[in-house]
């Protein structure tokens, strides 16, 4: 029965949300510049009652602990997170939502597309190990992975958009763009799509190879899969049936480990492409010093991934009975 | 100040520009019936519609393109008629009529009379003297104020009545919105001016409002789509809508400009801007900057509660000669390119009106600074660093905002010219938020914990906001260098109530002296825009003021409303080549375009270098790989 | 990085050394992948070692010469940046700058994560739980935007202004304390499991029998044992500490007075160098870049496969 196991898990996971609140509830306290001071920007007129005011609207004036503290975990609780400094009177929350669809289509196709391209170029290159594909594929492989998001966007920007001219350089749709049809209305989003998307595949297809290849080679070493191939299975089964189920469970891995390294290209990635997602609010907000937004983005992007750890436990937990304990 | 330095923060900050640039390949997926839209571009955002709320250019642009002003302002900046048709002022100047139009309707076909000016010129008064005291980022309500504005009242329902406290001719340039009363009577002072308020009004799209366009879809980061009022009580503007479109920074603007995905954008990069001269089609202008950057000091030193780190900085003479070292032409050309005026005075040369150079200004001149300096006591001492009066070497710290990133190219030079002096310079970047904490003085609980920093400020179309910085009455306040002058704030009271033009000059030319002379700051520069726009789909660009003037992003709206179609004027099918009626499949199809050719060398050899570097990392992989293999060969398996 | 040494004299007690090797540097070398690696770092950490020499000291707005955005020139190679100064001197520099930060956020990553892991490993217990709590929640949450934040709040409790910390200054040692801060953890791991496997070892038995304290048998008997897989960790951290300080420095928290290669690239985009044709503001650093994790990530492989013995058995 695997429910301890799971039981285990959730616990972790929701230990680790807690510790993010609590981080959180710090990090921003310890935000340089006083709150009120940063509330209330350059403004004119700020006299010491107004600088008390903004004190005493903030809860500022009172303890750190427990007031300031209970109130923030009240808030949090209740998906309350505050409002953007920058965009004035929108809930952090709803800014936060606004962005987080255009990062989810980015990065889930991203994601998707590298497992796929990764794991076949894994496969193969292992299978032919020595190979061609094997050598030029795993010398492509640690050159993406040694390139940072940013500078492969930019080489493909140069190339593709500022250089040939095949592909629009920012932002998800022409803006205010009137479309006669859906099939127009796709076929500019899709436009706007291609670069981005590469990119993040791109930089993430190299891991996955190199996980595959070293996978299938290792199964290939294993006894029963020698004595498969002696006596006369096809090589393709051998590899369905043994290699990528071998390969499955450090990719589940993998993909959760990377989803943390994923969101700071997420951010560099959607900066150079101006892509209205998280990424390019993250520095936005860093910019205009949107503390809440920041904060907020921390929250929600920690949190993701939290889940999505648990997830990859869960899964794994199915996928290999052995962890079920 | 009606752009306050904020908006400086957002623009350059604004970040992030894009590598490549804009090929949008023909950008209006355009139908033969499609509106014809005038898209701007800019790189700061727009943050809000409440119009008490605006922080940024486009905010600002924004409200004033919706909303009328009491008064509005011409292509000469000169008073003209906006919400009201014609006014005038009793002979002591203290009462002050204004005739609104008759039959004027609001955008949603509501009439537009003296009740809607009035509520709101009583809702600044209100919330002025309100606990709160102000409402949103509290920049609208001192235009009101300046003018000692008492009470406000309708004699008729065309008929608005405005008395002050003291004699003025400003109540024709306060920057206050008109807002439609039956929207906005509706909600309370916390709802309006409070952005965190249960009930905050957002004052969504479609936005009532009185101006020749008026927003219908908000995209928040990304866009605003502006469509013409029916209801427009001046002649309609050309354009059926108007764009704001947010870029990340200037390269992706000029692309966009340069494919025709814009029509104008605003506050382009210096060298991109130089780049673009010579560009079919393409426009380009200079605003003279109704602002400046400047290097300010920490006048208090280190007396009680201020922690200076000598008392030198409190010295006028050591200020006046630091000005010596000081070669501001050189900023202009590095930081600048060359796109600016070495500064002087608090008030800008954009007004030319109130402007004075100063008689005896300081060149740059180090042996110069270096006698001034010994003459007002600050000797070398043995190991060449200069001391001050207390006997204590000056080491001085430089800081500036981190969203004004090119101020650190000034900084550099600063520490190079003061080293020379004796005087070293600790020069570093602050988080904006923290700078503002550390620049306040004991008066609001602060340590004045600085010595001299740069910023800017930007200016109104009248020059009370940039000269009131020096007031003592601003200490605390927007007074950052706590400068305090008994005859500059007389001075300042003085032209304030002067209604005689030639007496306000004078008032204001010894302001500028007074300045000029103790130096609290030291005005670096005055940096200009740099515009362009495209003249092949409108035409008709005015500049607003003719002389160092925008099209448009000025004061009002009279820019938008000169723009005649392109089309109409001059038929010939070069003219829009962004409008051609295969112009639908442009932006759909990812095809190397010829729009998006004219790519310029520059661009082809990144190219061609890229592709280079690219091969050169390719041979070196594979040549890695191959003496690999022959050196693996033997780990091989198999 | 020869052999683990022989651990001093416990009273006579017999020391048990792993497997003799031959010298980790030697092994390295022998191999394609680390030897192409190697000769990659050396040349870069020669740029980096002589900067003056090579290029003379770091162009400031003030002693620069050259005009404004020059296209490579014979007296410019790498052309110029918007202040005049020259690219082959900044790009060389920031080489410097660039693996200097690398060089001290990996010791300090390394250096907290190994303390951590052996003394958690060796400890165990509820220190050892809780360590290893915290170190999973570094692993889980996305550092990259703890980075960002944390960068501003170190720089207001470090303070920053020029004063300078082995040549760097403080702002960006700033960052090399962030990057300590959010990497620690994965070593902290691979540290501790190893030890967790040495201590029930006969060896460390033995040392704890004569009477040796916990202190010295993680300094005598386990630190030298784990010191191969420090080496192998820190390479990889080495790899990861620039593309961080890179990442940083382009979303503009780098220092303009210290550029880094990070830093230029930013700089570069805030000119507008991609679109004004000037490649060669931005390409020496974004090869420089690619060109250096790409040595270290070779290393790492050549370690990688001479560490971990069951690709090496399997022939």
């Amino acid at each position: 029965m695997g429910l301890q196991y799971t039981l285990r898990r959730v616990a972790t996971a929701i230990f680790t949300i807690v510790l993010i609140v609590l981080l959180n509830f710090l990090l921003f306290r310890a935000m340089p510049g006083s709150p009120e001071r940063i509330l209330l920007g350059r403004m004119p007129g700020v006299t010491p009652e107004i600088l008390q005011q903004t004190r005493e609207r903030w809860g500022l004036d009172r303890p750190l602990f427990p007031d300031q503290f209970v109130a923030y975990v009240a808030s949090t609780a209740q998906g309350d997170l505050g409002f953007s400094y920058s965009a004035r009177g929108r809930p952090v929350t709803d800014v936060l939502l606004q962005r987080l669809g255009p990062t989810l289509l980015l990065f889930g196709l991203g994601e998707v597309f590298a497992i796929v391209m990764g794991l076949a170029l894994g496969a193969y290159s292992g299978w032919k190990r020595g190979g061609v594909v094997d050598y030029v594929g795993n010398g492509v492989s640690l050159v993406l992975y040694s390139t940072p998001y940013f500078l492969l966007g930019m080489g493909l920007l140069l190339v593709f958009a500022t250089g040939l001219g095949w592909f629009p350089t920012f932002g998800m749709s022409t803006a205010g763009a009137t479309y006669a049809s859906l099939v127009d209305r796709l076929v500019d989003y899709g436009a706007h799509f291609v670069l981005p998307l590469a990119t993040v595949a791109l930089g993430l297809i190299g891991q996955y190879a190199i996980l595959m290849r070293s996978s299938v080679i290792e199964t290939l070493g294993e006894d029963y899969v020698t004595t498969a191939r002696a006596m006369g299975f096809r090589d393709g089964r051998v590899l369905r049936h043994h290699a990528l189920p071998n390969a499955m469970l450090p990719t589940v891995t993998l993909v959760a480990i990377n989803l943390g390294y994923v969101v700071a290209g997420a951010i560099t990635v959607e900066v150079v492409f101006n892509w209205p997602g998280l990424g390019t609010l993250t520095v936005d907000a860093l910019s205009s010093r949107d503390y809440p937004v920041l904060q907020g983005v921390f929250l929600l992007l920690s949190v993701a991934v939290v889940f999505a750890n648990l997830a990859a436990d869960l899964i794994y937990g199915v996928l290999d009975p052995r962890v079920r304990t | 100040m009606l752009q306050p330095p904020r908006i400086r923060a957002v623009r350059s900050i604004a970040v992030l520009a894009l590598v490549g640039g804009l090929l949008l390949p023909a950008a209006a997926p355009a139908a033969a019936a499609d509106p014809l839209i005038l898209r701007v571009g800019t790189d700061q955002k727009l943050e809000t519609l409440n119009p008490w709320h605006s922080v940024t250019v486009a905010d600002y642009e924004v409200f004033q393109l919706q909303y009328d002003l009491l008064v509005s302002f011409g292509q000469n900046l000169e008073p003209s008629p906006g919400f009201a048709d014609s006014w005038e002022s009793s002979d002591d100047a203290m009462t002050h009529t204004f005739h609104i139009r008759e039959g004027m309707k609001w955008s949603d076909g509501e009439p537009a009379t003296c009740e809607d000016a009035r509520w709101t010129y009583q809702f600044v008064l209100d919330v002025v003297a309100s606990e709160t005291g102000y409402v949103g980022s509290g920049y609208l309500e001192p235009y009101l104020t300046n003018t000692g504005a008492k009470t406000v009242t309708c004699s008729d329902a065309n008929t608005l009545v405005v008395e002050t406290e003291f004699p003025t001719t400003l109540l024709t340039q306060a920057y206050v919105p008109i807002l439609p009363k039956h929207i906005w009577s509706k909600y309370t002072q916390e709802q309006i001016g409070d952005a965190e308020a249960e009930g905050f009004f957002v004052n969504e799209p479609p936005v009532v409002g009185s101006g020749p366009y008026v927003a219908v879809e908000w995209e928040p980061g990304q866009f605003i789509r502006m469509a013409r009022n029916d209801n427009y009580w001046g002649k309609p503007g050309a354009p059926d809508e108007v764009i704001f479109q947010t870029f990340a920074g200037s390269d992706t603007m000029v692309q966009a400009l340069k494919s025709g995905a814009v029509d104008y954008i605003r506050g382009i990069s210096a060298d991109l801007w130089d780049a673009l001269a010579g560009e079919p089609d393409i426009a380009t202008v200079e605003g003279f900057s109704n602002g400046y950057s400047y290097l300010s000091w920490n006048t208090k030193g280190n007396s009680e509660g201020y922690n200076g780190s000598t008392s030198a900085l409190s010295d006028v003479a050591f200020r006046d000669a630091l000005g010596y070292a000081l070669d501001l032409d050189k900023l202009v050309d590095a930081t600048l390119a060359g796109h600016g005026v070495a500064g002087d005075s608090q008030v800008p040369p954009y007004h030319a009106k109130w402007y004075v150079k100063p008689a005896d200004r300081r060149t740059f001149d180090l042996a110069e600074a270096d006698r001034r300096l010994t003459a007002a006591g600050y000797t070398r001492n043995a190991a060449g660093n200069r001391v001050d009066k207390d006997g204590k070497e000056i080491n001085l710290r430089l800081t500036w905002p981190d969203s004004e990133e090119e101020m650190a190219t000034n900084a550099q030079f600063i520490q190079g010219w003061f080293k020379e002096l004796g005087i070293t310079v600790d020069a570093y970047v602050t988080e904006e938020g923290k700078l503002l904490s550390d620049l306040v003085g004991p008066g609001l609980d602060g340590t004045a914990d600085w010595d001299f920093y740069m910023w800017g400020w930007v200016g109104d179309p009248d020059p009370m906001s940039l000269l009131s910085f020096f007031t003592s009455f601003q200490i605390d306040n927007l007074n950052d260098s706590f400068y305090a002058n008994p005859r500059y704030d007389e001075l300042f009271e003085l032209q304030q109530r002067a209604t005689d033009e030639a007496q306000r000059h004078a008032y204001i030319e010894e302001m500028q002296e007074i300045f000029y002379r103790d130096s609290p700051y030291h005005v670096l520069y005055y940096d200009n825009v740099l515009d362009a726009y495209r003249t092949d789909k409108f035409v008709g660009w005015t500049n607003q003021p003719p002389e160092g003037g925008t099209p448009i992003f000025g004061y009002g709206y009279p820019g938008y409303l000169a723009l005649i179609d392109a089309a109409s004027v001059t038929p010939e099918p070069t003219a829009a080549p962004t409008e051609a009626p295969t112009a639908s499949e442009g932006a759909a199809t990812p095809a190397p375009s010829a729009d998006g050719g004219p790519a310029s060398g520059g661009d082809n050899t990144t190219i061609l270098l890229l592709a280079a570097v690219v091969a050169i990392v390719t041979v070196v992989v594979i040549g890695l790989l191959l003496s690999r293999r022959r050196g693996a060969g033997p780990v091989e398996d198999e | 990085m020869s052999a683990p040494a022989v651990p001093a004299g416990t009273g006579g007690a017999v020391v048990a050394r792993p497997r003799r090797q031959p010298g980790l540097l030697r092994q390295i070398l022998s191999r394609p992948d680390g030897l192409a690696g190697a000769v990659i770092l050396l040349a870069f950490s020669v740029l980096a070692l002589v900067p003056d020499i090579l290029t003379g000291p770091l162009q400031t707005a003030i002693t620069a010469t050259g005009p404004r955005l020059a296209p490579p020139s014979g007296a410019f190679p790498l052309g110029t940046d918007e202040l005049g100064r020259s690219m082959l001197n900044l790009t060389v520099h920031a080489t410097r700058i660039s693996m200097v930060i690398g060089l001290l956020a990996t010791l300090v990553t390394v250096l907290i994560g190994a303390v951590l892991g052996i003394v958690s490993g060796y400890v165990g217990g509820r220190f050892d739980a809780l360590v290893m709590r915290i170190a999973d929640f570094f692993l889980v949450i996305p550092t990259f935007v703890l980075a960002i934040i944390l960068t501003a709040i170190i720089r207001d409790v470090l303070g920053t202004g020029s004063r300078e910390l082995f040549g760097i200054r403080l702002s960006l040692i700033t960052i090399v304390v962030v990057i300590g801060i959010t990497s620690w953890s994965s070593t902290a791991r691979i540290i501790r499991s190893q030890t967790l496997s040495l201590k029930e070892r006969a060896f460390v038995d033995r040392a704890r029998v004569v009477g040796a304290g916990g202190g010295h048998i993680m300094r005598r008997h386990i630190l030298p044992n784990v010191t191969n897989l420090i080496v192998a960790n820190a390479v990889l951290t080495f790899a990861g500490a620039i593309l961080t300080e890179t990442t940083l420095s382009f979303v503009g928290l780098g220092d303009p007075f210290q550029p880094s290669w990070g830093q230029l690239l930013d700089a570069a985009r805030t000119v507008g160098a991609p679109g004004l044709g000037a490649w060669w503001y931005f390409v020496p650093a974004g090869v420089g870049i690619v060109l250096v994790v790409f040595a270290f990530t070779l290393l790492g492989s050549a370690l990688d496969a001479i560490l971990n013995p069951k690709l090496q058995s399997r022939r």
